[in-house]
């Protein structure tokens, strides 16, 4: 795979938990230097349905620590066209992984998404049961 | 995302896109609709009438496009079979405007092959067409798995991620190889309703509508709304799959594969005749498909 072979940097997959279980990985993740997530480590899941790549895999922040983000919710939830609408099955894990980095590295203020109470109390366990709505390009 | 409705039919099978529109522009930072939901509800007639704090309303409106979906797909195989057009003629028997277009096709056209109606109509309309003249036309069959091999290098040129898109070419040469052998149009019609490998197809003829969209992105720039990059296009609009084909769409593909398609525009237009364009332009059109609001069936010329 070449997300193993020539990962973005930063980031590595857990290999040991994806021979466990192909449908499930967790990709460990370091924030950019320069940016306001340097120095932090995140870990990212990822499920893959049995229609992948044509489905989506649903990606969610895990673990002790999740970026605080604009557009990261507290209970891992990321806001991100890609992960639903604008999935396109050419895109690889490797090209989600750049995509949330480059997410995190553009951010200039650390703070919750303005609804985050509301939403982490209603919403599905599974993002992609969640109806997205994607305006904001700026971070 | 499945707004590919019978021509006629001017109810939308869901509320998807008046939320939308509802909240494009907005510069608030809520990410989803249940709130909006709420204040919506008294405007639109299909919604219901009192709000449910209980109800998910995501998850119900997630889940009526699936089982949507779901029906589409039950009910129409992804390429039809071969029908004779009096059928579209006895399909709008109580319609004056289109039954009359559609004799003005019957000197022209014999046969109509239906699609499913998915988003992916067009690509799959054109794919299935395509090979299907190939089967006919060895020579351009060659010349079209030629422009095949070379046009994934072209892909990784134009930055698309290698591992994924080499698997959708290589499921493409695949088919393209078997046909050379002992192809007939049954395998085409086998192909082309195989989902794991009728989605491959329509998957690389995205790509390649992208790509060529992209590197011409100066000149297709004038032609998208909504002050989006052509990037920005491909990503939201070419790329992603059940996404409609749209004029430009088909200029891309029809320019990048070099392939002629004549499309007939069945649509409430006055007039008794049918309009007709060819894709590219001054091109000898080797498929036809028939358009009607929002969906791409196949022709069949008379020979």
């Amino acid at each position: 795979m070449s997300l193993l072979k020539e990962p973005p940097p930063g980031v590595t997959v857990d290999v040991d938990q994806a021979h466990t279980k192909l449908t499930e990985w967790v990709v460990h993740m370091e924030g950019a230097s320069g940016t306001l997530y340097e120095g932090e480590k995140f870990q990212l899941q990822f499920k893959f349905s049995p229609k992948y790549p044509f489905d989506s895999p649903e990606v969610i922040f895990v673990g002790e620590h999740i970026p605080i983000h604009p557009h990261i919710y507290s209970n891992g939830h990321i806001c991100l066209s890609i992960l639903t609408e604008d999935w396109s099955p050419a895109l690889s894990v490797q090209a989600i992984c750049l995509s949330i980095i480059s997410m995190l590295s553009s951010c200039k203020e650390k703070k919750r998404p303005p609804d985050n109470s509301y939403y982490v109390k209603t919403c599905s366990a599974n993002p992609k049961k969640t109806k997205w709505w994607y305006h904001d390009d700026t971070v | 995302m499945f707004s590919d409705i019978k021509a006629g039919d001017t109810t939308p099978t869901h509320n998807h896109s008046s939320v939308r529109d509802w909240i494009v522009g907005d510069a608030c930072t809520i990410h989803y609709t249940v709130m909006e939901q709420q204040h919506n509800a008294q405007e639109s007639p299909t919604k219901p009438s009192e709000y449910d704090p209980d109800i998910n309303q995501d998850e119900l409106i997630k889940a009526q496009e699936k089982q949507i979906a779901e029906e589409i797909k039950a009910n129409t195989a992804m390429i039809g079979s071969l029908d004779d057009l009096s059928t579209l003629e006895q399909e709008y028997s109580n319609d004056p405007v289109y039954s009359g277009k559609v004799k003005t096709l019957l000197p022209k056209y014999c046969n109509v092959r239906r699609t499913r109606p998915d988003g992916n109509c067009f690509l799959r309309g054109f794919i299935f067409a395509y090979l299907e003249y190939c089967i006919h036309h060895r020579d351009e069959l060659a010349r079209f798995k030629k422009y095949l091999e070379g046009s994934k290098e072209e892909l990784f040129e134009m930055g698309f991620p290698k591992f994924t898109t080499e698997d959708f070419h290589d499921m493409f040469m695949e088919v393209v190889s078997d046909l050379e052998g002992s192809g007939s149009v049954d395998r085409v019609e086998a192909v082309c309703n195989d989902g794991g490998t009728s989605d491959y197809l329509v998957v690389y003829l995205r790509l390649l509508i992208s790509s060529h969209l992209q590197k011409n992105a100066e000149f297709f720039s004038f032609f998208i709304e909504g002050g989006r990059t052509v990037e920005e296009f491909c990503k939201q609009e070419v790329e992603p799959m059940y996404r409609e084909c749209d004029h430009l769409h088909i200029v891309a593909l029809t320019a990048a594969v070099g392939v002629g398609v004549r499309v007939m525009y069945l649509d409430r237009g006055e007039g008794a005749a049918v309009a007709s364009h060819d894709f590219p332009e001054d091109s000898t059109p080797v498929i036809h498909l028939l358009y009607r609001p929002g969906h791409y069936d196949i022709l069949y010329n008379k020979a």
